[in-house]
């Protein structure tokens, strides 16, 4: 019996191959991504393992303060480092400068750096191999107008030895000469993910906006001494501070990109599990198909003896070996794909060249998977399979049959209705993990759309989506319209796929939509009085050059200058002690051994508190000049401990305006601000507190007493306005980096992040809708096969080629259409559910918007592509041979 | 264009469709079966004549040839007065359509479309509007007015080819071929089929050439052309099933 499955399958290796092309392309981007994954983790390892393998013990302050950017810890004193060297055991240590504070000005002029990839980082120059990176070329800086850089930086930057380099820091934009290059790895041949820079110490200092100071002090060890005993000796000479080993430092820094890379791999993941589920309703519909066109045979080998056992395990066992087969080339195609990524991020980042070879779980999971999804897939059509009648063999050819079952319609409105109860218990917060509800509510709706209303609107739907064609009389659109019609099951089924895909892409369209345009309301009405924002690349921390807060106010026209700064701080009231200890309850710190024993000295010493991110401003002007509500208070009080906040969040912690906050900063400790303000509407949706400039600076850590934006407001003249805009591009001239925006412009650059995240979206969500085409495909070849006859009777009694190829391409963009408005109806309804959640929280956030032009385009894509996927099974159609096709002998 | 005539056969009246000198082998070499061995016929306006012979005689060959389905080796076919050999794909199926009615034994309707778009289903293809009463007439002689709006499915066997009879008839082509269109049928189903092919011949004029090994359908033809391994033997005029059979057994001897 086994036999009988295998023989068939390589009867029809074409078929073979169009089942397993959906299980291929899933199983390849779900093993690419894994492999990709491990292959990062290992160079992120490696990468900080070369950067700083001379490190055996880091002193650094105990004070650490969270933020979004990573954890901040104030400087050293250069003091600090003579303490260090007496300690026992210390062969050499150095204060090391490291801050994202500069950029390289380009080949182009512009500033590299900024943006995606790979940030610069200035370093000092230390004489020892504790230093990050081995001299390849030239010598380090020795005077105060000279620098190294690694060499892939400066070749991208076109920059040789004895050459010019511009550099452009937070205060001024300076010119260093070239004198040496750095590489990193044993060969130093290696690049690592950043752009080190490196300069005399004072220099370093002073563009790290630290003059004085190190961000650390780093050790090494004499010979024959562990990381741990130079790190528990130096402890002892520095009890103010906190010393762990190397080996932690170069881990606690992976970590943090591991983290980021985890989440990267995990969404991409997502959408590999999503483009399997696709290809499982494919799978599906394939086998059925199969077995319904196989009735007779399988009715003849019930007849000649063979059990219905036989029959399931035999269709079982063919699935089975597609999925293998599927798999191994889904593998491959996993695997070339993370070599492809790999070389293609080579250039940017040291990743070990070569294949990226799938590792033991990677293979594990790809074949585990496209088994196990492909047999169950196959296991509904393999007992339709086993219920075959002997005698069936004896009658006329059975087509599969297209009646909905009461079992269907019991089990599709369970689904349904537990899908409802469990989305809308998750979007509701009534249940603990909101996510899994949602997702899990979402699929099993999804799941009743496909079992129920797909094959109840089927029929019907494909007679109305031809009607504009039939009503002008059109027999081929009749007879496609028709065939979609026949077996409603088959076609929802097929569309089932497409409609997976769509409801996503429709989610994400709506609620982009939203967001970009609630967005573009509140940040537009929130400006006020602004006619012009000054404001550095969106990643830099280079910020505005002082000089436009400082001199903006001469410009003819320019009535107001507002500089913003931004910092950190940790919130120290009742409320934020509670948030913290409620945090560390539900995700205890994950304290494995390796790193409860590697740090020596003072542990972490910042106070309990709630961390958050808070805007400066400036009270002399900035509550005039922009529009945030409802104000109570004077924002100008006490302008050196000045804090304002929203007046829901001041209601939430039980603060009122005059109250004393308590804070903390990592770069001075606790403070006491005082609430001078509060406003109903911030800037943006997370504007939750306003901190006066002058506070900002006073706390901020080194390098972050920047003005991250200037608002300005101008006399009410287009002509005065463009003329100011003019004369403030020319005081930023020497920054490439800063961008003079009316506000416009400024509103849309808002949300040009949106846009990118849509376009990351729809990029991935393309694989599902690809093999959701290719299930159209496939399910109307083997249609095409299962119509032989008709088509041919057709061709006989006069239909054209021509006429022949377009009834079974209108077939397929019925299809297609269907299951696209379906997927846009269930998406919409999706969207509104979340939308509706999201308010919930918090009104006024988002404001639901329908992208109509762009759900009209996707639509006629659908349609357009349904047409594509028909190219082949078209063209069959229309090859078939009249003759054989009626003939009766 | 001449007179394609001259075939050796009678032909008082004007002819429909003929072959001259028609060849087709399948296969090669000594494997090679010749279904058509150099057979030139004609066959003429609104008569009805069938084609009658044993299994593998060519009978099926020569007629999908002559409706344009299949191509010959050799020799010309023609209908009317155009010659189908020098005709591309699209040209035929436009033949096909326009000019050539089919009834099949089996499997003569599409499943998707009423009785009543399968009977206008050439007309339809062409995109030319069905000339009304004639269709209307036709359905009236097949008696299938009440049944236009029923699915195939929910007709009877012979229903279903009186349906597909009134379709090649509706065009009002120049000639209609039936394969065995009886051949699925009960005997009673099958005589009134016959009846209303012998009722188009006579009063409304059509040309009907059926192919068929059953001495009581070929019985109610005007001529019966018998052909066996591929070459015309023999032919009756005003045949009777008696005098069909009888020279069947004669053929088997």
């Amino acid at each position: 019996m086994l036999k009988v499955a295998f023989k068939d399958l390589m009867a029809r290796k074409r078929r073979l191959i169009t089942t397993g092309i959906a299980v291929i392309l899933g199983i390849a981007f779900l093993t690419g991504t894994q492999v990709l994954g491990g292959v990062l983790n290992d160079s992120i390892d490696g990468l900080f393992g070369d950067i700083y393998s001379g490190y055996d013990a880091v002193v650094r302050s105990p004070e650490v303060q969270e933020t979004d950017f990573g954890e901040f810890r104030p400087p050293l004193e250069a003091a600090v480092v003579e303490q260090v060297r007496t300690a026992e055991g210390v062969r050499a240590a150095y204060g090391v400068v490291e801050a994202a504070t500069v950029s390289l000005v380009g080949a182009d002029g512009k500033v590299t750096g900024s943006g995606f990839g790979p940030p610069t980082l200035v370093y000092n120059w230390i004489d020892d191999p504790i230093r990050p990176g081995v001299l390849t070329e030239g010598r380090g800086p020795e005077a105060p107008d000279e620098l190294a850089l690694d060499f892939k930086t400066a070749a991208d930057a076109e920059l040789e030895v004895g050459d010019t380099a511009e550099i452009v820091g937070q205060d001024e934009t300076r010119e260093f000469e070239l004198v040496g290059l750095v590489g990193f790895g044993d060969e130093g041949t290696d690049i690592p993910g950043a752009k080190p820079v490196y300069f005399v110490d004072e220099v370093a200092q002073e563009l790290a906006g630290a003059p004085g100071q190190y961000n650390y002090v780093a050790a090494g060890a004499e010979e024959g001494v562990t990381q741990e005993e130079l790190a528990s000796a130096v402890a002892d000479v520095v009890p103010d501070q906190q010393v762990i080993t190397g080996e932690e430092w170069i881990e606690q820094n992976a970590d943090q990109l591991a983290q980021f890379v985890g989440i990267l791999t995990t969404v991409v993941t997502v959408f590999g599990v999503i483009a399997l589920v696709v290809a499982s309703f494919i799978i599906y519909n394939t086998f059925s198909i199969i077995v319904a066109q196989r009735t007779k045979e399988t009715a003849l080998l019930r007849a000649i003896g063979a059990g219905r056992r036989q029959v399931v395990v035999a269709t079982l066992a063919e699935a089975a070996l597609v999925g293998v087969i599927a798999s191994l080339l889904g593998l491959v195609g996993g695997t070339l794909l993370a070599t492809a990524i790999k070389a293609l991020i080579g250039s940017t980042f040291t990743v070990t060249g070569g294949i990226a070879w799938p590792t033991g779980s990677t293979l594990l999971l790809a074949f585990g998977v496209g088994i196990v999804v492909t047999s169950l897939s196959a296991v509904i059509p393999s007992i339709r399979a086993s219920r075959v009648p002997p005698v069936a063999a004896m009658t006329e050819v059975a087509v599969d049959h297209t009646d909905l079952s009461i079992q269907r319609k019991v089990w599709g409105s369970l689904f349904l209705v537990a899908g409802i109860v469990c989305s809308a218990l998750g979007l509701t917060s009534a249940v603990g993990n909101e996510l899994v509800f949602v997702g899990v509510g979402l699929l099993c709706i999804m799941l009743s759309v496909a079992v129920i209303l797909g094959p109840l609107l089927a029929g019907p739907a494909s007679r109305a989506l031809a009607w504009p064609l039939t009503a002008r009389g059109s027999m081929t659109a009749r007879l496609a319209s028709e065939n979609a019609a026949r077996n409603p099951r088959r076609t929802a089924a097929t569309a089932a796929a497409l409609t997976i895909g769509v409801t996503l892409v429709v989610v994400i369209a709506v609620l982009a939509t939203s967001i970009k345009s609630s967005v573009v309301e509140e940040v537009d009405g929130a400006l006020g009085e602004v006619d012009l924002i000054v404001s550095a690349g969106q990643f830099s921390f280079l910020g505005v050059p002082p000089v436009v807060s400082e001199e903006a106010g001469q410009i003819d026209g320019i009535t107001e200058v507002s500089p913003v700064k931004f910092g950190f701080l940790r919130l120290l009231d009742e409320y934020g002690i509670q948030q913290a200890k409620q945090d560390a309850a539900s995700d205890p710190p994950d304290e494995d051994a390796a790193s409860a024993g590697a740090i020596f000295g003072v542990g972490d010493d910042a106070p309990l508190g709630e961390d958050a991110i808070a805007n400066g401003y400036e009270p002399s002007n900035f509550f005039d000049l922009v529009d945030l509500g409802d104000v109570v208070g004077d924002p100008q009080a006490s302008p050196g401990a000045a804090i304002a906040a929203r007046d829901e969040i001041a209601e939430e912690r039980g603060w009122e305006v005059g109250d004393t906050i308590p804070v903390y900063f990592s770069a001075t400790g606790e403070q006491d601000l005082t609430l001078v303000a509060t406003y109903s509407d911030g800037l943006g949706p997370d504007d939750d507190f306003y901190l006066s400039n002058e506070t900002l600076s006073t706390n901020a850590p080194p390098g972050f007493d920047i003005d991250f934006a200037v608002y300005i407001a101008t006399e009410d003249d287009p002509g005065v306005r463009a003329a100011a805009q003019a004369e403030l591009e020319q005081l930023t001239a020497d920054r490439p980096d800063v961008v003079v925006q009316d506000r416009r412009e400024f509103v849309e650059s808002q949300t040009a992040f949106i846009d990118v995240f849509v376009a990351v979206i729809y990029g991935l969500l393309a694989l599902a809708v690809i093999i959701a085409l290719i299930g159209i495909a496939n399910t109307l070849s083997l249609s095409v096969l299962e119509r032989t006859r008709e088509f041919g009777l057709l061709r006989a009694v006069g239909m054209s080629k021509r006429q022949l190829r377009w009834t079974v391409r209108t077939e397929a963009a019925i299809v297609a259409v269907f299951g696209t408005l379906l997927g846009m109806v269930v998406g919409i309804a999706f969207a509104v559910a979340l939308a509706y959640a999201i308010t919930a929280d918090d009104p006024g956030l988002l404001q639901l918007r329908l992208p109509v032009v762009q759900l009209v385009v996707i639509m006629v894509l659908a349609a357009l592509a349904g047409i594509f996927a028909a190219i082949l099974p078209a063209r069959r159609a229309a090859r078939l041979d009249v003759l054989q096709a009626i003939a009766t002998e | 264009m001449s007179d394609p005539t001259g075939t050796g056969t009678t032909t008082q009246r004007a002819v429909a469709a003929g072959a001259i000198d028609a060849r087709k082998d399948y296969g090669e070499g000594d494997s090679a079966v010749h279904a058509l061995s150099g057979v030139s016929v004609s066959f003429e306006r609104a008569r009805f004549t069938a084609i009658m012979g044993p299994s593998g005689s060519g009978k099926s060959t020569l007629m999908h040839c002559l409706a344009g389905l299949d191509r010959l080796d050799s020799g010309r076919v023609f209908i009317g007065e155009t010659y189908l050999d020098s005709l591309d794909d699209a040209k035929l199926t436009a033949l096909r359509r326009d000019t050539i009615g089919f009834v099949f034994q089996a499997f003569n309707l599409i499943p998707t479309l009423t009785a009543g778009e399968n009977i206008t289903l050439p007309m339809d293809l062409a995109g030319r509007k069905p000339d009304r009463e004639w269709v209307d007439q036709v359905v009236r002689t097949v008696g299938l007015a009440d049944r236009l709006e029923h699915r195939p499915s929910e007709l009877s066997g012979g229903q279903q080819q009186r349906v597909a009879v009134a379709r090649a008839l509706s065009g009002s082509p120049e000639i209609i071929f039936a394969d065995e269109p009886t051949g699925n049928l009960d005997s009673r189903s099958g005589a009134e089929i016959l009846e209303f092919m012998r009722a188009a011949v006579d009063e409304l004029e059509q040309t009907i050439v059926m192919v068929t090994h059953d001495p009581t359908a070929a019985a109610w033809a005007d001529r019966v052309v018998f052909l066996v391994d591929g070459q015309i033997v023999d032919e009756i005029a005003d045949p009777t099933a008696e005098a069909v059979l009888d020279y069947m057994k004669h053929l088997g001897d």
